[in-house]
């Protein structure tokens, strides 16, 4: 956590609400295209769901680093994503919420609320000494409660920084934790609860006595009152923070003192006491203003943590306002807990019931067991494992009529990663209704699954989980779809826990003033995901229901780039808009050049307190490092991390005229905004100040030593003084060497052009296309047809009834007016030379005469689309009352399809699909089917409707169609793939025959139409992949650098794509993939140069022999051979710094400056330095 | 296969028989010159030509056994950039396999020349001189007074040759063999065939079983070298001593023909140390031998050469302190090609393995699986 001082202006581009990746992805891009961005979590650590789970697929690794930016590396630090988040334009604050909203969209007032952790996380090093001698134990929630840590914990065990933070609710506030902190981070004092309140309502003196005494235990001020009346006077009298109520009180009952008491002080905070009978009347009250309640009798550990809750959230919370000029929501979602209700599974009940987040807990090797997968009774090994899916999801009873889109893939990736922990030894069965496989490439991942890993899937209604009470196993009995009842016992049973809106999605709509739909999701505009209704406020990735993570990506991007809109260009204003971060150029200017003085080094080293004195002779290192010549000075400083350590610091290395500054204290990272500062104060570029950790290292291994000790109860102190000296000693010669040795050229600039190649006018292209033009930037959108549209122009109307007519009409007007659009129809790009920021394109328009156009562009969005597959399949072809669902939708447009002319449908789903060598999810094809069943039956009520399907596909909230059609009586039957339906056209008559599932039987109806669902296909010319040097899958679909995290970028930097050229979806979803595109590649062209990051890569030319080992090592293609001027070219926007080019290269020909060979050799020499030798 | 022209001996000489052949070669239209080692008017050893008058042809001698210095890197250079029409080479089979890595490299590019190449008992040291102006017969491959890396050698069979002069299997004071390797030499060796009215035949049943004889003595010879260079390098402090007499002269490295930097890095910046840097070693150590970065030099080289070495010998050649450079090379060679697989000079197409990425590749060296 970044902890931003006071004097940080507090004016902000825009506000994001949550640090998962969605909102990650939406401040990364508004930061990258200059915005000033602060993101808040609610929780102490960031990352999100993510943060709990180590593996995803396909690959069954984590790939969130992924997401970094490859440009503007240098603003941003380049670490884990799972551990921080650092750029120039964001501010971080965990542990907080939006507590009140104000103003209008461009000029928000926001409050924000930031709960405290008790430690102050700048001087907190993480060295853990406080947890050895804390006392109290409470359950991880890291680990979903699987495991317990101390009262002073780290919220999650990989962050960077990572402070610790206090569970107050636990901690007794014994002051152990504070005694022995080395660098006095622990903030605990329980003076303050003095100044916190509370009045105790009861008619029954006992009841207000216990409450007195367990809460004047814990320190704060108690006052209490007999009746409603009393109560009343004593508010009148004297300002209270919390008053506990009874509600059955005689004369002035609970709910009337709290209507009383709220009237005459709305900020008091209110909780009720009831006896078990009256609990709706206290969620009643709440609905009036309480707080929460508390069921009667109840004991003091349920009292307290609220109590205890209710402080910080009131008293000890800092509230700060900050102004933006538009929200972004990255609130994610929660999940179903299944002990709700009916608790039909077990859960919390049988020990090895877990959910599917428990499960990804407990197979980390951060996880409860380190990653063994053991049963939760015994200890003993799993050996067969069931996951139950749809539980909360697909489910009305639970206001869950939808699909919650992850848990299938979710559930095959834990199976695997179970078979790959058990060495393929543990059984494991997915016992699931529809098995949703419905991205690009979930299908082949499932039949990986199955043919390569003998994952079972269990077709089935579960009937009921029990406990053998004699072995602890757990007992499926399931109903398969043959209609026999079976019986299995298991390990373990994961469920499959279906989305919930995030947690406070209510708190958050109030606040916001935001709709939210019937099943509590913040509501947003069709065919625009991101966009909720109310104007400046938008929802990134899952906020708005179920996706998944490239899903949630497109759409996070999709978000900045409609909240950009908000947001003024720099200066358009007179100043009053906050200041648009400077490019860097401007920057870059102020700095001197050094790279023609002789060195001359800083070394300021903190002596924490004193702390350093007790391991190093300030004087001997004084006396060695005055040996060196380049060192110029060297400084003690009592404590950097304080704002007088830090003020004379700065003084001394302005007095020094030094041209490169080592610093020697704690965690780098505090410093980072320090160092920006002192480095604009200087003149000196920042990579030419260094801050190396010396104190943490030591602090760490007094807190293993701690551990050791209480294990073994002795000490050997002497004996590691010495190598401690010698470690902090040897740790700043190797800062100081490194540091001599860096790179004080500056890198010269890059032109970019600054204009975009949008390459196909179908929604997605249109609306990418619109997208960079509103922000300013020209775009050449080239068609290969005549017209524009795409495939808008057969299809008619969505799911839910709405026009996609209308759309493209208002889109193509749109594109077709907009003066920074030039639109290219009967356009063919033929050649795209080039590389990320300065590509040179000749594209041919014209059908006969042919025109040649050379055109210059920063980026190129791909949008070539696709349509629906041909098929001979079913006797497609031989009657034409087989159609495809193109053909019939085009006829139902045309109202060739008339009221009560046709009596039976029969529509074949899958028709070769989902199996190779089309192995994918075409995703569209079953609503499409739902909804043409519901045209058909608007015709004709009476139309007979068999839908022969393997899985519907109804992802998300289109489960609702699904769930609607089934009570129309639209027939459902499963095929399987092996045995598909036959068509038979004999005699004229159509009939199609199946093996009904159910009864096994084989079945045959008569139709007047069968409706085909071919599926889409991509249309991405070899010849065109090829002149943009872009891949393609191994069905003809863009291939993405990486489809979890990077999903609309091409491996080749400065390309990207949206609509079904790179993977099937709807007219709604591919506009925003559109804007998604849009906002990628405004990112690379925002800045009319790019000012390239210091680590990249050069060639010293007079060196390098052209071996090309470089180019073939190249991982991002940055590198080329410049045949003209017989030399490797490097593309400063592609490179990434990764050094694999120079690792190759022999001869050093091939270098990271910044990184040099004589930089590292240095830093490796110093390890050896002793301070015995002066 | 029929891919086989034996040619008959005359005077005992094979020599006079080969240099036949290149004339007849180089009668070829398309053949510009060619590159072989040849006794030259006032030089007293043996030095590759690039001749371009047959009649100069009658100076080759490829058979000598001298081996003054590896031609790969003379070849690589003539063939780096087209010329118009071709040139023959005539090298032993180390250098083609030499040129091979070279061809990887980008250093070289065979698709502009004919390779010819022989069957190689082996040469002696360097330093050695003819003494007479006449031709001197092939020693015997097993002489124990061959260099030590030609006793060591496995590859005496040329590989990737497009024409092979043969005489293991036959009596080459009788008969010599010339074979095809190639589409390119078979052409050529038709039209010869051709010319001088002569039919190709099958190789000589002979060949194979004398081929395994020889083997067997040099893989016998090379196993043993291995054994006694893996024990006289097998601590740190050994591995500095068997360099302890290093001058830093970069002879081995001039010598070696895949060494292929433009400048070497140990001339450039990274080991140009300030005089402050020495004193502070000096200050760490109590004193610090000179010149420093030996056997960091020699670490260097096998980092970077291992792959590719195929165990010419040149470097021990070029030692003035008689270092036994090849044999440590060769050593840690085995064990790095082996470990990956790999073989220089085996296949043109096989990529240099540090080119190849494999996402997984020694995890039990990287810790991950």
């Amino acid at each position: 956590m970044q902890k931003i001082p006071k004097e940080t202006h507090t004016a902000y581009n825009a506000l994001v609400v949550g640090a998962g990746i969605s909102g990650i992805r939406s401040a990364l891009d508004l930061a990258q295209t200059g915005c000033r961005v602060l993101i808040i979590d609610k929780s102490p650590a960031m990352g999100g769901l993510l943060k709990q789970l180590d593996f995803q697929f396909p690959s069954n690794h984590c790939g969130m680093c992924r997401m970094l930016p490859l440009v503007h590396r240098d603003r941003g630090g380049q670490f884990c994503l799972r551990k921080g988040l650092f750029h120039e334009n964001i501010d971080l604050i965990l542990s907080a919420e939006i507590s009140s909203l104000s103003g209008e969209p461009g000029n928000f007032t926001v409050k924000i609320h930031e709960k405290p952790t008790w430690v102050d996380p700048d001087r907190c090093v993480g060295c853990g000494l406080c947890e050895t001698v804390c006392p109290e134990t409470v359950p991880d929630c890291f680990n979903e409660g699987i495991s317990t840590h101390k009262a002073i914990y780290l919220p999650v065990p990989h962050a960077i920084p990572n402070p610790y933070v206090i569970d107050l609710a636990a901690c007794t506030r014994c002051g152990a934790c504070a005694d022995i902190c080395p660098t006095d981070a622990v903030l605990l004092s329980g003076a303050d609860r003095k100044n916190f309140t509370i009045l105790v309502v009861d008619d029954e003196l006992s009841i207000r006595d216990s409450l007195k005494e367990w809460l004047e235990e814990e320190g704060f001020s108690v006052d209490m009152a007999a009746s409603g009346a009393e109560a009343l006077e004593k508010l009148k009298a004297h300002p209270f923070h919390l008053m506990l109520t009874d509600i059955k009180m005689p004369e002035m009952s609970g709910t009337d003192l709290l209507h009383a008491a709220k009237a005459a002080y709305p900020d008091l905070c209110v909780v009720m006491m009831t006896a078990y009978a009256t609990v709706e009347t206290a969620v009643e009250a709440m609905k009036t203003g309480a707080e929460d309640y508390l069921i009667k009798p109840f004991e003091p550990e349920t009292l307290l943590p609220m109590v205890i809750r209710l402080y910080q959230d009131l008293e000890a919370a800092r509230d700060r306002e900050i102004t933006a000029e538009t929200i972004i929501l990255g609130t994610g979602t929660s999940f179903y807990d299944p002990a709700d209700k009916k608790n039909i599974f077990g859960y919390g009940i049988f020990p090895n019931v877990v959910t599917n987040i428990e499960f990804e807990r407990l197979i980390s090797h951060s996880g409860p067991d380190g990653g063994n997968l053991t049963r939760l009774d015994n200890g003993r090994p799993v050996k067969k494992i069931a996951w139950i899916q749809c539980v909360g999801s697909r489910d009305i009873q639970n206001n869950a009529d939808y699909c919650s889109t992850i848990c299938c893939m979710a559930a095959v990736k834990e199976a695997l990663l179970a078979k790959a922990l058990g060495e393929e030894a543990i059984e494991t069965v997915i016992f699931y209704m529809d098995m949703r496989a419905w991205g690009k490439s979930f299908q082949r991942y499932v039949d990986t699954a199955v043919h390569d890993h003998q994952v079972r899937f269990e077709r089935c209604k579960i009937h009921s989980l029990t406990l053998d009470e004699a072995t602890g196993d757990l007992v499926v009995r399931y109903i398969s779809t043959a209609g026999t009842a079976a019986e299995e016992t298991f390990d373990m049973v994961v469920l499959s826990v279906g989305q919930r809106p995030a947690d406070k999605t209510q708190n958050l709509s109030r606040i916001c003033d935001l709709p939210l739909t019937g099943q509590g999701f913040p509501e947003t505009l069709p065919f625009a995901g991101s966009r909720t209704p109310r104007d400046g406020i938008f929802a990134a990735g899952s906020a708005a229901g179920l996706r998944d993570i490239s899903e949630s990506l497109i759409l996070a991007s999709a978000a900045s780039r409609e909240a950009r809109r908000f947001i003024r260009p720099k200066g358009e204003d007179g100043g009053a808009s906050p200041s648009t971060s400077t490019a860097a150029s401007d920057t870059r200017q102020i700095y001197r050049d050094v790279s023609r003085e002789p060195i001359a080094l800083f070394v300021g080293i903190c002596t924490c307190a004193g702390r350093f004195d007790q391991w190093v002779d300030q004087e001997a290192l004084t006396r060695y490092f005055s040996l060196d010549p380049e060192i110029v000075k060297i400084s003690f400083v009592h404590q950097v991390c304080t704002a007088d350590g830090w003020a004379s610091l700065s003084k001394d290395i302005s007095e020094s005229r030094a041209n490169r500054v080592l610093i020697a204290a704690c965690h780098p990272y505090v410093f980072l905004k320090k160092i920006r500062k002192l480095s604009q104060t200087l003149g000196l570029d920042p990579s030419l100040i260094d801050v190396v950790d010396i104190m943490t290292p030591v602090f760490q291994a007094q807190a293993q030593e701690k551990n050791q000790e209480q294990a073994q109860d002795q000490t050997n102190d002497g004996k590691n003084g010495g190598q401690m000296g010698d470690n902090l000693f040897s740790r700043i010669s190797q800062g100081a060497a490194a540091l001599k040795q860096a790179d004080p050229t500056v890198p010269q600039d890059m032109p970019v052009f600054q204009n975009v190649l949008v390459i196909g006018a179908g929604i997605a292209g249109m609306n990418a296309s619109l997208s960079i033009a509103d922000a300013g930037f020209t775009v050449d959108l080239i068609e290969t047809t005549d017209r524009l549209g795409g495939n808008l122009n057969w299809l008619d109307q969505t799911i839910d009834g709405l026009s996609l007519r209308d759309l493209m009409e208002e889109t193509i007007a749109a594109a077709e007016k907009h003066p920074c659009i030039s639109i290219h129809k009967e356009a063919r790009l033929t050649s795209c030379e080039g590389t990320a920021g300065q590509f040179h394109s000749t594209i041919e328009t014209g059908g006969k005469q042919k025109q040649v156009q050379n055109l210059e562009h920063g980026a190129v969005i791909v949008a070539t689309g696709g349509h629906e597959a041909k098929t001979t399949s079913f006797g497609h072809g031989t009657h034409p009352s087989i159609l495809t669902q193109k053909a019939l939708e085009t006829r139902l447009h045309k109202k060739e399809i008339t009221e009560g002319q046709i009596d039976t449908v029969v529509m074949i789903l899958c028709v070769d699909s989902r199996k190779e060598p089309r192995n994918y999810c075409s995703r569209v094809c079953c609503p499409t089917a739902l909804k043409q069943a519901r045209q058909l039956r608007e015709l004709n009520p009476e139309t007979s409707i068999y839908i022969l399907y393997r899985d519907m596909m109804t992802v998300g909230f289109s489960e609702t169609f699904f769930t609607r059609a089934r009570n129309d009586n639209v027939t459902f039957m499963a095929y399987p793939p092996e045995t598909p339906p036959a068509v038979n056209t004999e005699n004229d008559t159509l009939t199609v025959t199946l093996t009904e599932p159910v009864l096994k039987r084989p079945v045959e109806i008569s139709a007047d139409l069968v409706v085909l669902a071919t599926g889409i296909v991509p249309e991405l010319p070899d010849e065109l992949a090829n002149v943009l040097g872009i891949q393609k899958d191994q069905d003809g679909f863009f291939q993405e650098a990486e489809s979890k995290f990077r999903p609309l970028d091409a491996i080749k930097e400065g390309i990207f794509a949206c609509g079904i050229a790179h993977s099937p979806r709807s007219a709604g979803e591919a506009a925003d993939m559109g804007r998604a595109a849009a906002q990628r590649a405004l990112s690379l062209i925002s800045n009319p140069a790019y000012v390239p990051d210091i680590t990249i890569a050069s060639v010293r030319h007079s060196l390098c022999s052209l071996c090309e080992r470089c180019i073939a090592a190249c991982p991002y293609g940055a590198r080329m051979f410049d045949l003209e001027h017989t030399r490797i070219l490097v593309n400063p926007l592609m490179c990434q710094g990764c050094g694999a080019c120079a690792a190759v290269c022999p001869n050093d020909a091939s270098v990271l400056p910044a990184l040099s060979a004589r930089r590292m050799l240095g830093a490796v020499d110093a390890v050896f330095e002793r301070i015995t030798a002066g | 296969m029929a891919n086989t022209l034996l040619l008959t001996v005359e005077n005992q000489n094979p020599t006079l028989a080969i240099r036949n052949f290149l004339k007849s070669v180089l009668h070829d239209d398309t053949i510009q010159a060619i590159l072989v080692p040849a006794r030259q008017e006032g030089i007293s050893t043996i030095m590759p030509c690039l001749i371009h008058d047959p009649a100069l042809l009658d100076q080759a001698d490829p058979l000598a056994p001298f081996f003054p210095l590896n031609a790969a890197r003379l070849a690589a250079r003539l063939s780096v950039k087209p010329v118009k029409g071709k040139m023959a080479f005539v090298l032993r089979p180390c250098e083609i396999r030499a040129l091979v890595e070279l061809e990887k490299l980008k250093q070289a590019d065979l698709e502009n020349c004919l390779l010819i190449s022989m069957d190689c008992a082996g040469a002696y040291a360097a330093k050695a001189e003819i003494d007479s102006q006449d031709t001197i017969d092939i020693p015997d491959p097993n002489d124990a007074k061959l260099a030590p890396a030609c006793r060591a050698c496995e590859h005496f069979v040329p590989e990737n040759a497009d024409l092979i002069i043969g005489w293991f299997g036959v009596n080459p004071k009788e008969k010599i063999m010339i074979q095809a390797g190639t589409d390119a030499g078979m052409a050529i060796l038709e039209k010869v065939a051709r010319e001088s009215g002569q039919s190709l035949s099958e190789a000589p049943s002979e060949r194979e079983k004398t081929v395994a004889g020889i083997l067997d003595l040099r893989m016998q010879f090379r196993d043993a070298m291995f054994a006694a260079t893996r024990k006289a390098v097998d601590s740190h402090e050994k591995f500095t001593r068997y360099f302890e007499r290093c001058i830093n002269c970069y002879n081995c490295r001039v010598a070696c023909p895949v060494c292929y930097c433009r400048e070497c890095v140990f001339n450039t910046d990274v080991f140009d140390h300030e005089p402050f840097q020495y004193l502070q070693w000096a200050r760490r150590k109590g004193a610090v031998k000179l010149p420093a970065d030996t056997v960091f030099y020699h670490m260097t080289r096998l980092a970077h050469m291992s792959l590719s070495c195929m165990g010419c010998g040149q470097c021990s050649n070029a030692c003035p302190n008689d270092i036994p450079v090849m044999e440590l090379f060769r050593t840690t060679a085995f064990d790095v090609q082996n470990a990956f697989d790999y073989e220089p000079g085996r296949d043109r197409d096989e990529p240099l393995p540090l080119s190849v990425f494999r996402e997984k590749e020694f995890t039990d060296v990287v810790g991950i699986d």
